[in-house]
């Protein structure tokens, strides 16, 4: 049926997005820019790609940050084309991607006025897709309840913020479990929308908020271990959704150590390999566990970016948008790493990207 | 094929050149050769990263030297009274090339970073002084504002005091009380506020946080400020809005100060005392004059820097654009083994060559040494551009069949035909003389303003027809000859010569039959069928007829091209198998068509024993029914033989053009086979060596064949099913294609008709009724009126129908007279050139 009707409202824009795809960069791309000996060079070869002379008025010498900044403003600009046309129900959906930065936004604005930073400065560091008119009126907030009645209220976050309105004061640790109780609430909500569509999307689409649930759950789980969070607030944070759900959630609710999380991955063909080749290092010292959570982070990468890749072989489905963003901000982030590496003359780690072509 | 005149006919011989060029001097040789502009070069290293190039180091510094020159065009731009800007024929050229030309790029570059790090500065001092002004404008606007809230409050005293009776506070304090109780009333004094200014797209969203942060607890209180705030670096505009907030607290106040600066507000503090805030006010109107000129005077001085930047500006960004066109393109080259040479391949046309050699020898004279570079010739197997010299009369021409497809190299070019042939079907779809001599004085002036018009900038419309305007003359001209012939001026006849038709007055009846005087009309359509009832009948069937006549012509003419295409390339099967049935086929069934109208014409039916058959059912029925003709729709004796006999040559040459080639190509691949010889990709030369000698053995048609596979030269090898599917299109496409190619040149009698009647229809709705005017109204009425027919004329009958007929014309070249014999696997030839004028930086 959706390939019957889906064309009318979405077929524009699929092809657009489509075309947005073909530009993203390809291996041979990668091997160009990691050959570069200095910014300049990446900006000249970054040029003959799809970016184009988007670095071509900034004046020398040119700052890694100068072009992360204008990678996103690509995105964004991307972005926001395809929202202003788009109709219900993709205008919604693309509405619902845009909550995750908005939860970003609003994390980080507490946390820098927590730590007294200048307003000023957390909003220039916002992400433009999160941003929302009464933002910055949120450093005045001091605590949860406050914080919800003054600005967030209004706007869509709402819903997913009522459920943390009893943690009354504003701590580090405090801000941690808001940020997972909302994004916890935000996944699932996105999760039953994606249901609501239902045909291909729902297929597509949940199947990656189902792993970004299960990499939420697992990090939530080796990030609280020795700390002074509970174990069962701790369960309270995990998404009700995944593919670990509920056994898995469970099981990672009681973990202790990082065995036992791996124990619970193995349960999930796709998982296993994920702390594949860590069985021999986890026994050991605090140093190496970092090193396997690093790695561990690195894999989630790459399941994200095949999953995402996964999302365009269907068509006539709302997936390829978010895949279409999450791979591009991953794209943006391997171009920040590679300038990083070639500024600070790092070359050996220069490969430590995420290819995804 | 090559003689001393280019000629339009077939593309121009091309020559694959090697040039040898020492390092010092390469620069100065490609400048050279780009002011030429006649040289295609060749990319000699395509595996290597563009930043791995030799000259990369030049193109970045060259790439920042047009940073700067875009960032010095930006600014000007943006500058609201016009800065002058210097054209480039105007200012002197900075030269580029010789000994020295590193010099002058070292000297442009300091000059430009010069400038760029004084207009920066300039700018960066201008911005923050207007920021100051700024704050000190909104400044005033705040203390204005919040005065008259002020005074409006004083003047709802009372009803405030009333509503406020249980508070032990007044709401406000105003001046004059304040003035009262001089020293002791600071505890009354307990409403505090804080006033600013934010933007008013903002004002909502404040208002509500607000509202919400303080639980309702303040009074708030806002105007407009009329004017917008500019941007003096964006030169965008923000609309502003003064506010006041009235809140009890300390904690209160602070949270809303910190509210407003998040939500990018500015706070100005205010005192509640109106002596002292028209203190302040005549300190900040006091401080903002000096500013403002201050801020006059580094306006100016920046101006100042702008003119100067503009005298250069053109100069700038054409010796930077040439120059790293000239970078580009000495990447393209190879360096030999010692890294002292410079080594080029590149496509030039053939009779350049001395030219380019000329140029070689003058690049090595100006840059100071005596070492020149060395071109010569290889000889190549790969396919040259397609290069067709056009001036500017046949460029436009040329481009109506570029834009189609680029003609094969050296292949027939249908743009040489164009030139007549366009204009002409143009001209019979539009023929008018009054219409055509509009168009025909448009395109004379644009032909006569040439110079002035090219030097203008037109808008995109404007220009197109500038650039085709000697498409448009010949249009013009050919229109006024077709109109002659229709004997159409303005849907108007001419009478020049006497009608042959007499119209006798015989007073009994009000219908006027025409009677043959004798004597023929010498030119064109006899102006006595205007006005006629049957005009219609008679015209319709005079131009159906003519299109269907000019149609078989020019296909004819489009399918005989073919011919010299296969005496160029040596292919005398194709002459065989390809030209010769087709000709067959559209002869014996179209040709004949026309031959029977022409003889048809030529009989006068009035006094013959038959009535005048029908053509359309005669031609139908000669499908239908082969060899019966009926007695009383004879056009002439042994019709019915002719026809059967034209049928069953057209049904025979289907089953030649299907079969032949494939079954030639097969043999010959049999042949091959047969010798023990197998095919290897790549292989050409000794293959090719072999069928050289045994080609006097062989028949004609293999000769051919083999000569088609040696030009071919990329070492193709023809697959035989392909040859057999293209085959089978082609013929089915021909054949079909002939009857529906046909049929579509009636679009010229369609649109000649639609023309005739719409200008026919313009005239007597507007200028007919009144012609003859008898009084003074009628007279204004004629001129007005007269003014609308002739507005409707130009843009509904010369722009609008003359651009329909356009395309029909486009249509019929590209469609029907392109189909029969155009290959168009071409590229077209693009030499490195610095004269481009779409290149903007």
């Amino acid at each position: 049926m959706e390939a019957l009707l889906f064309n009318v409202d979405g077929g524009f824009l699929e092809g657009t997005v489509r075309g947005y795809k073909a530009g993203i960069l390809t291996q041979s791309h990668y091997t160009n820019l990691t050959q570069c000996e200095s910014l300049e060079d990446l900006r000249t070869q970054l040029s003959a790609t799809d970016y184009g002379n988007f670095l071509a008025n900034e004046p020398l010498p040119i700052s890694t940050a100068t072009i992360a900044d204008n990678a996103t403003q690509i995105l964004v600009d991307q972005f926001k084309y395809l929202r202003n046309n788009a109709v219900e129900p993709l205008s919604k959906f693309l509405d619902y991607v845009t909550y995750a930065y908005m939860i970003d936004n609003v994390i980080l604005l507490i946390t820098g006025t927590l730590h007294e930073r200048d307003t000023h400065e957390l909003i220039e560091r916002c992400h433009p897709l999160g941003v929302f008119e009464s933002m910055p009126a949120l450093c005045v907030a001091s605590n949860v309840e406050e914080l919800y009645q003054s600005v967030l209220v209004e706007t869509p976050l709402a819903p997913y913020f009522r459920d943390c309105l009893s943690a009354s004061d504003l701590d580090d640790l405090n801000i941690e479990i808001i940020r997972n109780t909302v994004y916890k609430a935000y996944l699932e909500d996105f999760y039953a929308y994606c249901g609501s569509i239902g045909g291909p999307t729902a297929d597509v689409m949940q199947r990656i908020l189902s792993f970004e649930a299960d990499r939420r759950t697992v990090n939530i789980t080796i990030n609280s271990f020795n700390t002074e969070l509970s174990k069962e607030e701790r369960a309270k944070l995990f998404p009700a959704i995944g593919r670990l759900f509920p056994e898995g959630n469970n099981q990672l609710a009681k973990a202790d150590e990082i065995d036992q999380v791996r124990a619970v991955c193995e349960n999930v063909g796709e998982y296993r390999q994920f702390f594949a080749d860590a069985g021999s290092s986890a026994n050991g010292s605090g140093d190496e566990d970092s090193g396997t959570l690093s790695q561990l982070e690195d894999r989630f990468f790459q399941t994200e970016v095949h999953l995402n890749k996964m999302a365009f072989l269907q068509q006539f489905q709302y997936g390829v948008f978010y895949a279409y963003m999450k791979l591009k901000e991953q794209e943006i982030r391997n171009i920040t790493w590679i300038a990083e590496c070639i500024a600070q003359n790092a070359k050996d780690r220069i490969q430590d990207f995420i290819p995804i072509f | 094929m090559s003689d001393d005149f280019p000629s339009l006919l077939r593309s121009e011989q091309m020559s694959l050149v090697q040039l040898f060029v020492p390092t010092e001097v390469a620069h100065d040789t490609v400048a050279e050769l780009g002011e030429l502009g006649n040289v295609q070069f060749k990319d000699l290293n395509p595996n290597v990263n563009p930043f791995q190039r030799s000259f990369v180091g030049e193109i970045r510094r060259i790439d920042e030297m047009s940073r700067r020159v875009r960032f010095f065009s930006t600014q000007i731009q943006q500058e609201k009274d016009v800065i002058p800007i210097r054209p480039l024929y105007d200012s002197a050229p900075l030269i580029a090339v010789g000994p020295r030309a590193a010099q002058t790029m070292d000297e442009l570059d300091v000059t430009l970073s010069a400038h760029e790090q004084r207009l920066t500065q300039m700018n960066e001092s201008y911005q923050k002084l207007s920021e100051r002004t700024k704050e000190l404008i909104e400044a005033r606007h705040v203390l204005r504002e919040t005065a008259v809230f002020f005074d409006k409050v004083q003047d709802h005293q009372t009803t405030i005091r009333t509503s406020f009776d249980d508070s032990s506070a007044p709401l406000l304090q105003h001046d004059d009380r304040e003035n009262q109780y001089s020293a002791g009333n600071g505890a009354q004094f307990d409403l505090e506020f804080v006033a600013g200014t934010i933007e008013r797209v903002r004002v909502p969203t404040f208002e509500r946080v607000l509202w919400r942060v303080l639980r309702g607890n303040l009074y708030m209180n806002h105007t407009d400020i009329v004017e917008p705030f500019v941007d003096p670096v964006t030169g965008a505009e923000t609309r502003k809005n003064v506010f006041i907030i009235f809140a009890h607290g300390d904690a209160l106040l602070a949270k809303i100060r910190k509210v407003a600066e998040s939500m990018g507000a500015t706070l100005y503090p205010i005192d509640a005392n109106a002596d002292k805030r028209s203190e302040s006010l005549r300190e900040v109107e006091g401080r903002l004059e000096d500013l403002q000129n201050v801020l006059y005077n580094t306006g100016s001085s920046r101006r100042t820097e702008l003119v100067k930047i503009g005298e250069n500006l053109k100069s700038w960004q054409d010796v930077v654009r040439k120059e790293k066109l000239i970078y580009e393109t000495l990447n393209l080259f190879n360096y030999d083994v010692r890294r002292k040479t410079l080594i080029a391949e590149g496509w030039v046309p053939t009779r350049d060559i001395t030219t380019i050699q000329l140029a070689l020898r003058h690049a090595t004279e100006e840059s100071g040494t005596s070492i020149p570079p060395i071109l010569h010739e290889l000889r190549t197997q790969k396919t040259p551009p397609t290069f067709n010299r056009t001036n500017k009369f046949t460029e436009g021409f040329q481009t109506i069949m570029d834009s189609y497809g680029v003609a094969s190299y050296q292949e027939v070019n249908p743009g040489l035909f164009a030139v007549i042939t366009f204009p002409f079907l143009f001209a019979v779809m539009f023929g008018d003389i009054g219409h055509g001599f509009i168009i025909f004085v448009a395109a004379l002036y644009m032909i006569l303003a040439e110079r002035k018009l090219a030097r203008m900038v037109l808008d995109e419309i404007m220009s197109q027809f500038f650039y085709g305007r000697y498409i448009i003359l010949l249009m013009g001209l050919f229109s006024m000859y077709t109109g002659l012939m229709y004997n159409d001026i303005f849907s108007k006849s001419l009478h020049i010569w006497h009608s042959a038709w007499d119209f006798p007055t015989n007073g009994t009846d009000n219908k006027l039959v025409g009677v043959d005087s004798g004597h023929r009309y010498p030119f064109g359509l006899d102006p006595g069928w205007h006005g006629a009832d049957n005009n219609l009948v008679f015209v319709n069937s005079y131009k159906m007829k003519m299109s269907v006549v000019l149609g078989v012509i020019h296909m004819t003419f489009a399918l005989c091209l073919q011919f010299p295409n296969h005496l160029k390339f040596k292919r005398p099967i194709d002459i065989y198998a390809n030209f010769i049935p087709q000709m067959i086929f559209l002869q014996s069934i179209f040709g004949y068509l026309v031959v029977c109208i022409l003889y048809k014409w030529s009989v006068d039916w009035s006094k013959a024993s038959t009535q005048p058959p029908s053509l359309l059912n005669m031609l139908i029925s000669m499908f239908l029914s082969p060899g019966n003709v009926d007695r009383s729709e004879q056009l002439y004796a042994g019709q019915p033989f002719v026809q059967v006999v034209l049928l069953l040559l057209a049904a025979i040459c289907v089953p030649w053009l299907l079969v032949t080639k494939p079954y030639l190509a097969w043999k010959d691949m049999h042949k091959i086979k047969k010798q023990g010889y197998v095919s290897i990709a790549g292989d050409g030369d000794g293959n090719r060596i072999h069928r050289d000698s045994s080609d006097e053995v062989l028949e004609g048609e293999e000769e051919g064949n083999g000569a088609e596979d040696g030009d071919d030269g990329e070492h193709e090898q023809h697959d035989f099913g392909e040859v057999v599917i293209h085959q089978v299109i082609h013929t089915i496409e021909f054949c079909l294609g002939c009857i529906s190619h046909t049929a579509s040149y009636l679009r010229l009698w369609a649109l000649s008709l639609a023309h005739a009647q719409l200008s026919e229809v313009l005239w007597s709705m507007t200028l007919e009724a009144w012609l003859e005017p008898t009084g003074v109204f009628d007279w204004i009425v004629l001129i007005v009126m007269g003014v609308f027919w002739f507005a409707l004329t130009v843009f509904i009958l010369c722009i609008m129908e003359g651009l329909s007929a356009f395309l029909h014309a486009l249509r019929l070249h590209w469609v029907e007279a392109n189909s029969k014999h155009f290959e168009g696997g071409g590229y077209a030839f693009t030499p490195l050139t610095f004269a481009n004028p779409d290149f903007k930086e």
